[in-house]
């Protein structure tokens, strides 16, 4: 084989990764050139014939705790300095050390990573093997609102970065044991926990197996961003619809949790998503149970329609205004020729355009920040829109359907299924471009084909409206029955306990 | 399903479908719209004239005249073909809403239009069909001017559905009568006004076969609307012991029996219920005087009713489709007598009873 493609061939994972014995020179190897590595020689109550060394992280571990309760006792405790040699490392290990817990390593490997998870390594003089007490450091962002899913009745905590504060927002509503949560790592370079959690007795067992089996075969550098996950465990390559809805509020999560859906959790990303998702999780809101059943419902239904509006309305204009004039109301008719009439571009071209400039308005403030964004919108929006309107560049009503369609994307509770539908909007436009409302509806029948294509772990996308788990369903996913009437999971495709409620 | 199915599945559609190519784009903006069109007879064939009705023009819409275009031609699709070519737009007829039929026309013949329009991929049957009275559509059309004619027949239309003007009807419910009952009627319109600026109301044009067999107005006018089934802009007026009453006409429904005698039509009975209210009166009625109201009443509707029997019968057109509706209670009969049921319409005695309601 030659260099080249010995380089590009993926490398043996290497288990464990840092093979061999323990010893403070080997510990330091592994450390070298690693600024944050410290290391504090210390005389056990001041004598100098006993002598320990503390190797920590610095900036992982906490300092108070280290100073408070391993360096002081080590320096002040006098037994320590009067208790036999042989039995001294035992006595560290059992209590003379401030710490909830101390652990005898003598291999490498969990050493070098017990330090980066910030915990501090004890080693006595003359002995290789040594204990390893937990002083990690909690700084983190504190618990705020969800900026995405902001609530008007109901919780107002969200998760954060730090994966133990998550499960312990979850574990403070869901207090039954049946909730397990079982930690997996990804990532070579990251190693980033990775928990999964579910509720035994109402989640389906396989899907558990299956997360955790396509967790275990993910094979990469790390996980910085949603898609490090989402892109290996289900297949979204093939689809711009998102597989893997996700939340940030814990309320939310443990609804999921209770419906039988098994629940992920990604250290430095503050969210939980929730498997397996279906076509009608990406449109419900962690409002859905706060409002009344009927406004509830009749939001949802909204919202559905909205999804409708956003991908047809380009589509139906180009093809209606194009090839089927006789289908708009004669008055209507005589609005458009009007406004028409002095409009050098058809209206194919308008409509893309138009289309492409409401995404480039939209992607220019998203980038800015705050203040200059809501300028850049009001700029691009309002006055170049108005300004071309009154250019004859553009006609108005082809403004006005291409706002219509945008502003109904927003209703999307689920950003990525608005971006997926932002796809597909174009693409229905360009095919009602060339065939009118034939190429329209046969854009949407091949939208309905590839949905229906589309599954996770196990459960159709479109399963709210097919049978393809083959388990009858409850309650119509479009409308929020009252809570008494919904008596059904829907999660699990298979459980021992699909009835939530007598 | 499988892969190479779903490219097959979407060719095998448009095939199915009869779809030779993928539709012509056009742009709206050079569209004039025609929203009404007229036929008439000419030397040369037959005379269309077509009119957009007033147009607005850029975004402040700014109103345009109506453009009214016009073609003389040995037939429909050449002279649709001849008003292309005088726009400067392309001419869309998809907006055709109102048929103006002349008088002349209606006289040679009604069919070829309706097939015409039956046929158009553009036309479509659901246009409002009317009848200019005494003169030509073209005319009647110039009439309107600037502003078009289109608002009128608009405005007619929407008073009909509300009950305040007579019957309309469309071209496709007029093609529909002439293919089953072998006739037909139309609303008929006279320019009025000061220089036939307006079209008004005159009754009903009567169709037998396809060509203008009369016209019914008044009382038989009225008469026809309550055979067909409605109580159109009906205020009636009686005087009961000094007491001048009106009363308006709600609803008419008329129930037809056909009475046989060995296998041939004996008597046709008509059964109308009638339903009104008072309008206005000078004082309240008693029951006796309510019972004499009611008589009047009776004996007014039933005039109405033979008179426009009378003419009916004349001409032989059951456009009413008393005869069809009657046979639903004895269709073996009816079968026999259905082919020759015109002439039979004409010598059947008709028995009407008229019961009215206040």
């Amino acid at each position: 084989m030659s260099e080249r493609s010995e380089a590009n061939a993926p490398h043996p994972r290497k288990e464990p990764r840092l093979p061999g014995p323990l010893s403070l020179a080997r510990l330091e190897e592994v450390f070298s050139d690693c600024v944050d590595f410290s290391k504090r020689e210390v005389y056990l109550h001041g004598d100098r014939q006993r002598k320990a060394v503390v190797c920590y992280i610095d900036g992982q571990a906490r300092s108070e705790r280290l100073n408070d309760y391993v360096l002081r006792p080590l320096a002040q405790n006098p037994m320590l300095a009067s208790a036999p040699e042989g039995e001294l490392f035992s006595l560290l290990e059992r209590g003379a050390l401030y710490a909830q817990s101390a652990k005898r390593e003598t291999e490498l490997d969990p050493v070098a990573f017990a330090l980066i998870d910030g915990s501090c390594a004890l080693f006595l003089e003359g002995r290789d093997d040594c204990l390893v007490f937990p002083v990690a450091t909690e700084e983190k962002r504190s618990v705020g609102e969800p900026e995405n899913e902001p609530a008007l009745k109901g919780a107002r905590d969200s998760f954060v970065e730090s994966l133990r504060t998550n499960t312990s927002l979850v574990r403070r509503r869901m207090r039954a044991p049946e909730l397990k949560i079982r930690e997996h790592v990804v990532g070579r370079q990251s190693l980033t926990p990775v928990d999964v959690l579910w509720i035994d007795g109402i989640a389906d067992q396989n899907t558990v197996e299956l997360l955790e089996q396509r967790l275990e075969s993910i094979d990469i550098d790390g996980v910085e961003a949603a898609g490090n996950l989402e892109e290996y465990l289900v297949d979204a390559a093939k689809s711009p619809f998102p597989l893997m809805p996700y939340t940030q509020r814990p309320d939310r999560f443990c609804q999921g949790l209770l419906e039988g859906r098994v629940g992920l959790f990604a250290d430095g990303i503050p969210l939980g998503w929730l498997l397996p998702g279906t076509i009608d999780q990406f449109f419900k809101t962690g409002q859905d149970r706060a409002y009344h059943w009927l406004v509830a419902s009749a939001l949802s239904l909204i919202r559905w329609l909205c999804a409708l509006i956003t991908l047809l309305v380009p589509g139906l204009y180009i093809a209606l205004v194009t090839f089927h004039p006789e289908a708009i109301p004669p008055k209507l008719a005589l609005s458009i020729v009007a406004a028409k009439q002095e409009v050098p571009f058809s209206t194919i071209f308008e409509v893309l355009i138009m289309l492409l400039a409401f995404e480039v308005i939209q992607e220019a403030g998203l980038r800015l920040p705050g203040p200059i964004g809501a300028t850049v919108s009001i700029l691009g929006g309002l006055v170049v829109g108005n300004a071309a309107v009154e250019a004859h560049i553009v006609s108005p009503a082809v403004l006005i359907a291409v706002a219509i369609a945008g502003v109904a994307g927003y209703t999307m509770p689920s950003q990525d299924f608005g971006n997926a539908l932002r796809l597909w909007r174009f693409l229905l436009a360009v095919l009602a471009s060339v065939g009118g409302l034939f190429g329209l509806a046969m854009g949407c029948a091949g939208l309905i084909y590839h949905l229906a294509g589309l599954e996770s772990f196990g459960v159709p996308y479109l399963a709210p409206f097919t049978t393809g788990t083959k388990v009858p369903r409850g309650h119509p996913s479009l409308l929020r029955l009252p809570l008494p009437a919904m008596k059904w999971r829907d999660g699990p495709v298979k459980t021992r306990n699909r009835r939530n409620q007598r | 399903m499988k892969k190479w199915l779903v490219p097959l599945l979407p060719a095998l559609w448009l095939l199915m479908s009869g779809c030779t190519g993928l539709p012509a784009a056009r742009e709206m903006g050079d569209m004039a719209l025609l929203r009404t069109m007229g036929v008439d007879v000419s030397p040369a064939g037959v005379a269309i004239t077509g009119s957009t009705g007033p147009r607005a023009k850029g975004i402040q819409g700014e109103g345009q005249g109506a453009l009214i275009l016009e073609a003389d031609r040995e037939s429909l699709s050449v002279a649709c073909l001849a008003i292309q070519g005088q726009s400067d737009s392309y001419v869309f007829f998809g907006y055709v809403e109102q048929l103006l039929v002349g008088q002349g026309l209606a006289e040679r013949g009604v069919r070829p239009v309706l097939d015409y329009f039956a046929r158009d991929a553009q036309l479509g049957l659901g246009a409002q069909m009317w009848l200019v009275r005494a003169d030509t559509a073209r005319q009647a059309l110039a009439a309107g001017g600037d502003q078009g004619v289109e608002s009128r027949l608009e405005t007619i239309r929407n008073d009909s559905k509300m009950g305040i003007a007579q019957f309309t009807r469309t071209a496709g419910e007029v093609y529909t009568d002439l293919l089953e009952l072998g006739c037909g009627y139309i609303p008929a319109l006279a320019p009025d006004g000061e220089g036939g600026a307006v079209l008004a109301e005159r009754g009903y044009a009567i169709l037998r076969g396809e060509s203008l067999a009369g016209y019914l107005d008044g009382e038989a006018a009225k008469g026809l609307e309550m055979l067909a089934g409605g109580a159109q802009t009906d205020i009636l007026q009686a005087e009961v012991a000094g007491n001048k009453v009106s009363v308006k006409m709600t609803m008419a429904h008329t129930r037809s029996h056909l009475e046989f005698q060995g296998g041939r039509p004996s008597s046709l009975k008509l059964a109308c219920k009638v339903e009104g209210r008072l309008a206005e009166y000078e004082r309240r009625l008693s029951d006796p005087e309510r019972q004499e109201l009611k008589e009047m009443l009776e004996r007014q509707e039933q005039a109405r009713l033979e008179e426009a029997m009378k003419w009916l019968q004349a001409w032989g057109t059951d456009c009413a489709g008393l005869g069809a509706k009657a046979a639903a209670g004895r269709p073996i009969q009816w079968q026999r007598i259905r082919e020759s049921w015109p002439e039979w319409f004409s010598q059947v005695p008709v028995e009407i009873r008229v019961e009215v309601n206040i």
